[in-house]
C-alpha cells in the first residue's frame, strides 16, 4: 500500500509536468482527486489496511493527497503567470496612445472672458446682459454723449434702418441694468459684443469684444475703484503686476482715467501697455436713468458709482502675443489648437 | 497735437525738466504723450565744413574719399557714401564725439581701409528735415567752422493727444498754463492774451452784418492797409515747421502762428478783393465756394458761411475762400476774428470731410474772451512784420458769449468721491487756485469759485472733483477692498451654462469658433434655422461682406469650414456659441442665443492605430447633441430641403423646439472645396437650457436581475424608425423597463431581402421591482407586445 502510494505521488507529479491548459489540470484533478479518482481509489483500501499500520498508511496517504494538491495548485499558478506575462509579451509602450476624438480648444477670446468673469465674480459681481441692437439713448444719451458727438455719426457707427444702431461698448449695458434694479448695492459685470464702423485691418475689427464693471452705492468712492481694478489685475496678470491710472475723459465717467498694465510682450522688455477706461460715474448719468425710471433710487446727489470697461480681443493679443487680431474670427484650427 | 518745447518755453522756463520728465507730468495730468521728437543737434560738435576736393574710393561704386575744411587749419579726411555735391558745396560735419538724434556717436574710423575722420551729414540724420537722397547742402555764406546748433536751433517735439473736454490745451500758451500750474512755475505774465490792446466798436451794418448770431454770436474784423506780403522772417518759420506747417506768406502765417500760440483761429481777407461788406449767414442751397485747399465746395442751408454781400468768401471756421486769399501782391487786409458756434463748424466740416487746424480748434469750443485779444495780437505782428496801418478800432458785431459760470464746490461729496481721508480742504483749494479758478466764497459745506473764461469744462461740482483728483493722482488714493452681495439674474445661469456647453465640445474634441456677426447678404442663404422674420440690414453697411447680422451662425462656420479646407485640413470639427438676429414681423430685432457645430471629416485622427478612420455621417452629429447636457434625446421633424441643406430637419424634445440639423447640399460643400459630407446642427441655447433644469431626482437601483427578449421584424423602407420608437414607447407592459435598437439591414442588392424591405432587430428588457422574474412570466408579456407590434405597424416578425 505505502508502495503504491509512493509510486502514484511520482506518477502524478510528473504527469504535472507535461500538462499546459486549464483543462488538462482540471482532468488531471479528477483523474487522481476526484469521486472515482486514483487517489480516492487507493484511499477506499485503507479499511483493508491492518490496525498497525493504518496510522502509518493514513499519513503516507495525507502526505501525497498534500503533495499532488499542491503540486496542481504550483502548476496551476505557473500556467496562468505564463499566460499573464503572454499577455502584454511584445507590447512597444513608446509607440503612440490613441488620440480618441482629438483634443478640443476653447476660443481664446472665451478663455479670456472667462478668466475675468471668474476673477470678478470672486470679489462678488454678477452678470448682466443687454441688446447689441441698441437704442441711440441707451447707447449715448444716457450717458451724457453730446447730441452732435463724432460716435454718433454714421461714418462711426452701424445704424439700423429704424434708427437703433448697433452698440459701440458694452457700457449701454450699465444704462440696462440701472432701469431695472430694484435696490442698492449694483455690482455687474457685463461681456459682450460692441461694434465700431472700421475697416478691418491687423488691428481693428468691426465687431469686437469687451467686459464692462459697474458698482453703485451710497459712497463708493475713487478708493473702490483703485482696490478692485489693481486687486482685480493682479488676479489676471499676477501678483506683482504694476497698475497705473492715468486721467483721461469719457462722457459718462468724471474723473476718469486709463488704465496701463506693465506687461512683457514675448521676448521684449516690460512696458506700459493701455489694458481699459474706468472712472466714477458721471452724475448725469444718474440723473439720465432716473428721469427714464421715475423715482429716486439712484439720486445723483445720492449715490455714487465706478465703472470700468476694457477690450478682451487686444487683451487675449496681449496676453498669448497675437499680431493681427483677424487671427481672431478667422478660425484657423491651426490657430485655434494653439490655446 | 505737435508742440514745440522751444515754443512753451516762451511762456515758461522748463529747463530743470528732462524730455522723460516732462512726458511723465503731461502724461499724469491726462494729456498722453503719443510720441517725442528730438530735432536738430544739441551737440556743438556738428558743424560747417567746406568740401575742398574729392576722388572716388578705388573699388567702390558709391564711396569718395573727401577732404574737407573743417576751419581748424589742416584738411580732414571722409569717406563719404552721397554724391550730390561738389568741390566748394557746405556741409553739415559730424567731429568724432558727436551724438547725432536717436544716439548714434560718431568716431574715426577706416571705411575699406580708409581713413575718415568723421561723418557729413544729411538734413535726415541730424533730425531736421525729410530725406532729400544726398547731403544737406548749406548756404555757402555760412562761416566754415561754425557749429550747427547756432544755425539750426534744436527742438523736442511732443505729441500729444488732447482730450475732447480740454479745449484749451490746443495751444502752446493753453499748454503753459497748464504746465505752471502743474509745477508751481510762473508763467511770463505779459503773454495772457485775453488782454486787449485796442478799442472796440460796433461794426456799421455795410461792415459787417452778423444774420445768424447762432452760429457766430461774436464777429470781429480789423482793417490793415498798406501792408507788404511776402516771406516770413526766419523765427516765425522754424517756429511753423517745428509743428510741420509749411510758411506761406508772412500775413497766413501770422494767423496760424497766433493759432497755435493762444487757440484763437484767424482769417485775413484780401480786402481789395471783397465786393462788399462781410455778411455772416447760412449757405443757399447748392451755393459754391472754391475753398483755399483748392476743392470746390457745393454748400447747403445748414453750413455758415461769411459773404461780402454777393458770394461766400469763407466757410465759417473751416476754410477761407481761394478768391479772396491774401496773396503776394495783396496789400490791404481784412483781419478776423470770430466765435463760430462748436456744433454748426463741427456739422460743416464732417458733411464736407473738410478738417482743418481751424475747425478743429472751434468744434471742440474756443475761449470767447479772447477773440478780441488775438485780433489784437496778430494785428501787431502783421504791423511788425508787413508794415501797413491799422484802424485803430476794431470792428465788432454781436457779443462774446459767457460760456462759463461759478461753480459750488460739494465739499462733502467731493471728499467722498475721492475717498482720500488725508486729503485737506486747503490743499484741495489750492490745486484750483493754481489752475486758475477763483475762490469766491467758502465754508466747510461748500465753496464757490470763479472758472476762467478758457476752461470750458468746468460747469459742476464734480468737474473740480475731477481737476483735484487729476492732480493729486491716483497714487494717493488708499486701495479699498469693497465686496458686497449682489443678487444676480438669469444671465448668470445663461452665462455658466454657456460654459458647460463649451466645455463639453471642447472635450469631444471640437475647436471653439468665433465668426463675425456680420456677414454677407449672400451668405444669408446659408443660414440654418427658419427665422420667422426677415433679415436685420444695416443701414449703412461698410463693404458689401458685411451687410446684415447674422440669422444664423452657420453661414460663419461653413466660411471658416472653407478657410481651413483650402489651407489642408481634412477633419473639421468646429463649433460656436453667440447670439444671432431675427427680424421679427412688427419690425424689431430678436436677439437669441444658439449653439452651432460644424462636423466633417474623419471621425478620429489618423494614427498608426487607424490610417483612415471612417468619415463621420449625420448619425455622429445627432448622437452629439444627444450627449450635451441638456439633452436626452431627440426627436426628428423633417422639413424641406433646399439648395443648401438635404436632410434638413428640425429636432425637437417634446413640444420643444431644439434646433435644427442637416447635411450641408454636396453642391454647396464643393463650393467649399469640402472634400468629406459637411453637416451642421444649430441650437437654441434657451431650449437647451429647459432640459438641464433642476438637480437630478435619484431613482433607487434595482434589486432584482432584469432578463432580455429580441424581436427581429420585416417591414417596408417607408416606415420610419420613430414610427416604431413610437410603438414601444406606447406599450403599457409593467415589466417592460426599456427597449433598444440594436441592428438594421437592408440590401440595396435585393438578394437577401426585396429592395424596399428592411429588417430591423429589438431587445426588450424585463424586470420586477419586488421579485426575480420567472421565464414563463417574461415570455407572456414578449408574446402580447410582439402581437401588439403586429397589429399596430405592417410588419412581419421573424420567429
Amino acid at each position: 500500500m505505502l508502495t503504491e502510494l509512493d509510486s502514484l505521488k511520482t506518477e502524478a507529479l510528473s504527469a504535472l509536468d507535461t500538462l499546459t491548459d486549464e483543462a488538462a489540470l482540471e482532468a488531471f484533478r479528477i483523474d487522481y482527486l476526484g469521486k472515482k479518482g486514483k487517489l480516492t481509489g487507493l484511499s477506499a483500501g485503507m479499511r483493508d489496511v491492518p490496525v498497525e499500520q493504518k496510522k502509518d498508511v493514513g499519513a503516507k496517504l495525507n502526505e501525497v493527497r498534500d503533495a499532488i494538491t499542491n503540486g496542481l495548485a504550483t502548476r496551476k499558478e505557473a500556467l496562468q503567470a505564463a499566460k499573464d506575462a503572454e499577455a502584454v509579451a511584445g507590447i512597444d509602450l513608446t509607440l503612440p496612445g490613441r488620440p480618441g476624438a482629438g483634443t478640443g480648444t476653447l476660443h481664446p477670446l472665451t478663455q479670456i472672458r472667462d478668466l475675468a468673469v471668474r476673477t470678478l465674480r470672486r470679489m462678488g459681481f454678477t452678470l448682466a446682459d443687454g441688446p447689441e441692437v441698441e437704442t441711440e439713448w441707451h447707447c449715448f444719451d444716457a450717458l451724457n454723449t453730446p447730441a452732435d458727438h463724432p460716435a454718433r455719426n454714421e461714418s462711426d457707427t452701424f445704424y439700423m434702418p429704424d434708427g437703433k444702431l448697433l452698440r459701440t461698448h458694452t457700457s449701454s449695458v450699465q444704462i440696462r441694468t440701472l432701469e431695472t434694479v430694484k435696490a442698492l448695492p449694483v455690482r455687474i459685470i457685463a461681456p459682450g459684443a460692441a461694434y465700431r464702423r472700421d475697416e478691418i485691418d491687423a488691428t481693428h475689427l468691426s465687431v469686437f469684444n469687451q467686459i464692462e464693471a459697474l458698482f453703485v452705492d451710497k459712497d463708493v468712492s475713487l478708493a473702490d475703484l483703485k482696490g478692485t481694478l489693481e486687486f482685480f489685475f493682479r488676479e489676471v496678470f499676477g501678483p506683482g503686476t504694476a497698475v497705473r491710472f492715468r486721467p483721461h475723459f469719457f462722457p459718462f465717467t468724471e474723473p476718469s482715467f486709463e488704465i496701463d498694465v506693465k506687461l512683457e510682450a514675448k521676448g521684449k522688455e516690460a512696458r506700459w501697455i493701455e489694458i481699459a477706461g474706468c472712472g466714477m460715474v458721471d452724475p448725469a448719468v444718474f440723473a439720465a436713468v432716473s428721469k427714464s425710471r421715475g423715482d429716486d433710487l439712484f439720486h445723483p446727489d445720492q449715490v455714487t458709482g465706478f465703472a470700468f470697461g476694457m477690450g478682451l480681443d487686444r487683451l487675449a493679443m496681449i496676453l498669448h502675443g497675437i499680431s493681427d487680431i483677424r487671427h481672431l474670427i478667422e478660425n484657423d484650427v491651426r490657430f485655434l489648437q494653439q490655446f | 497735437m505737435q508742440v514745440s518745447l522751444n515754443w512753451l518755453s516762451t511762456h515758461l522756463d522748463l529747463s530743470s525738466f528732462s524730455t522723460p520728465q516732462l512726458s511723465d507730468l503731461l502724461t499724469f495730468a491726462g494729456i498722453e504723450v503719443e510720441g517725442i521728437e528730438e530735432k536738430g543737434v544739441s551737440s556743438d560738435k556738428v558743424i560747417v565744413a567746406q568740401i575742398q576736393s574729392f576722388e572716388p574710393l578705388p573699388n567702390s561704386d558709391k564711396l569718395s574719399i573727401c577732404q574737407v575744411d573743417d576751419g581748424s587749419g589742416s584738411l580732414r579726411q571722409i569717406v563719404c557714401g552721397a554724391k550730390n555735391f561738389k568741390a566748394g558745396d557746405k556741409v553739415p560735419l559730424a567731429l568724432p564725439g558727436a551724438v547725432l538724434p536717436g544716439g548714434f556717436q560718431i568716431s574715426e574710423g577706416k571705411l575699406r581701409g580708409v581713413v575718415s575722420n568723421g561723418m557729413m551729414c544729411s538734413a535726415k540724420e541730424l533730425g531736421i528735415g525729410e530725406d532729400t537722397g544726398g547731403l544737406w547742402i548749406l548756404d555757402g555764406g555760412l562761416p566754415v567752422g561754425k557749429p550747427l546748433n547756432q544755425i539750426v536751433e534744436s527742438d523736442t517735439l511732443f505729441d500729444l493727444e488732447i482730450t475732447p473736454n480740454r479745449s484749451d490745451l490746443l495751444s502752446h500758451l493753453g499748454l503753459a498754463r497748464e504746465l505752471a500750474a502743474l509745477t508751481g512755475l510762473s508763467l511770463k505774465s505779459e503773454r495772457d492774451h485775453r488782454k486787449t490792446t485796442s478799442t472796440a466798436r460796433a461794426a456799421k451794418a455795410d461792415e459787417v452784418a452778423l444774420e445768424d448770431t447762432e452760429g457766430c454770436p461774436y464777429y470781429t474784423a480789423r482793417v490793415i492797409k498798406g501792408v507788404k506780403v511776402g516771406p516770413s522772417p526766419e523765427w516765425l518759420k522754424t517756429r511753423l515747421e517745428s509743428i510741420g506747417l509749411r510758411p506761406i506768406n508772412n500775413i497766413v502765417d501770422i494767423t496760424n502762428y497766433v493759432m497755435m500760440e493762444m487757440g484763437q483761429s484767424l482769417h485775413c481777407f484780401d480786402l481789395d478783393k471783397l465786393q462788399g461788406g462781410i455778411a455772416v449767414r447760412r449757405a443757399k442751397e447748392g451755393e459754391k465756394i472754391l475753398a483755399l485747399d483748392g476743392q470746390e465746395y457745393s454748400l447747403l442751408v445748414e453750413d455758415l458761411v461769411i459773404t461780402d454781400g454777393q458770394r461766400p468768401v469763407a466757410i465759417a471756421g473751416v476754410m477761407g475762400g481761394e478768391e479772396t486769399g491774401v496773396v503776394e501782391g495783396s496789400t490791404n487786409i481784412l483781419l478776423e476774428a470770430a466765435y463760430f458756434a462748436p456744433s454748426t463748424v463741427r456739422r460743416t466740416a464732417r458733411r464736407l470731410n473738410l478738417h482743418s487746424d481751424s475747425s478743429y480748434r472751434f468744434e471742440r469750443g474756443i475761449d470767447p474772451q479772447q477773440v478780441h485779444g488775438g485780433s489784437d495780437l496778430a494785428t501787431k505782428l502783421i504791423l511788425e512784420i508787413a508794415g501797413g496801418t491799422a484802424e485803430a478800432e476794431i470792428r465788432v458785431a454781436g457779443e462774446a458769449p459767457t460760456l462759463v459760470n461759478d461753480v459750488v464746490l460739494d465739499e462733502v461729496r467731493a471728499h467722498k468721491l475721492l475717498g482720500i481721508s488725508e486729503l485737506k480742504t486747503e490743499e484741495a483749494h489750492d490745486i484750483l487756485s493754481k489752475l486758475g479758478l477763483i475762490k469766491k466764497s467758502g465754508d466747510a459745506a461748500a465753496s464757490t469759485w470763479s472758472i476762467p473764461s478758457y476752461r470750458l469744462d468746468l460747469l459742476r461740482s464734480v468737474d473740480l472733483v475731477e481737476e483735484i483728483a487729476r492732480v493729486i493722482g491716483l497714487d494717493r488714493v488708499p486701495a479699498k477692498f469693497t465686496a458686497a452681495f449682489a443678487q444676480g439674474d438669469g444671465t448668470d445661469k445663461i452665462y455658466d451654462h454657456a460654459m458647460q456647453l463649451r466645455q463639453a465640445l471642447a472635450n469631444r474634441g471640437f475647436n471653439e469658433a468665433q465668426t463675425l456677426r456680420l456677414i454677407a447678404t449672400g451668405q444669408t442663404n446659408d443660414a440654418l434655422g427658419n427665422p420667422t422674420g426677415g433679415l436685420a440690414a444695416l443701414k449703412n453697411p461698410l463693404s458689401e461682406d458685411h451687410t446684415t447680422l447674422r440669422p444664423s451662425i452657420v453661414p460663419g462656420l461653413l466660411a471658416s469650414a472653407a478657410l481651413n479646407v483650402r489651407q489642408g485640413a481634412d477633419r473639421l470639427r468646429l463649433f460656436e456659441i453667440g447670439r444671432v438676429f431675427l427680424k421679427m414681423p412688427n419690425g424689431m430685432v430678436r436677439e437669441e442665443e444658439r449653439l452651432a457645430i460644424l462636423l466633417s471629416g474623419p471621425v478620429a485622427p489618423s494614427t498608426w492605430h487607424a490610417r483612415e478612420p471612417k468619415a463621420a455621417d449625420i448619425f455622429d452629429l445627432r448622437g452629439l447633441v444627444e450627449s450635451l447636457p441638456g439633452v436626452s434625446s431627440v426627436e426628428i421633424k423633417p422639413l424641406k430641403d433646399n439648395g443648401t441643406f438635404l436632410l434638413h430637419s428640425e429636432l425637437k424634445a417634446g413640444n420643444r423646439v431644439l434646433g435644427w440639423i442637416a447635411q450641408v447640399h454636396p453642391a454647396r460643400a464643393r463650393a467649399l472645396d469640402a472634400r468629406t459630407p459637411v453637416y451642421v446642427v444649430e441650437l437654441l441655447l434657451s431650449a437647451l437650457r429647459q432640459g438641464s433644469a433642476g438637480p437630478a431626482k435619484f431613482t433607487d437601483l434595482p434589486r432584482f436581475p432584469s432578463i432580455t427578449r429580441d424581436v427581429a421584424f420585416e417591414l417596408s423602407t417607408d416606415v420610419s424608425n420613430a414610427k416604431v420608437t413610437a410603438f414601444f414607447g406606447s406599450v403599457k407592459e409593467p415589466l417592460l423597463i426599456s427597449t433598444a435598437l440594436f441592428d438594421v439591414f437592408a440590401d440595396p442588392s435585393g438578394t437577401k431581402l426585396p429592395k424596399d424591405r428592411k429588417s430591423l432587430a429589438w431587445t426588450l428588457t424585463y424586470r420586477a421591482s419586488d421579485k426575480t422574474l420567472e421565464t414563463a412570466e417574461v415570455d407572456a408579456a414578449h408574446s402580447r407586445i410582439v402581437a401588439a407590434l403586429e397589429k399596430a405597424l405592417p410588419v412581419v416578425v421573424r420567429r
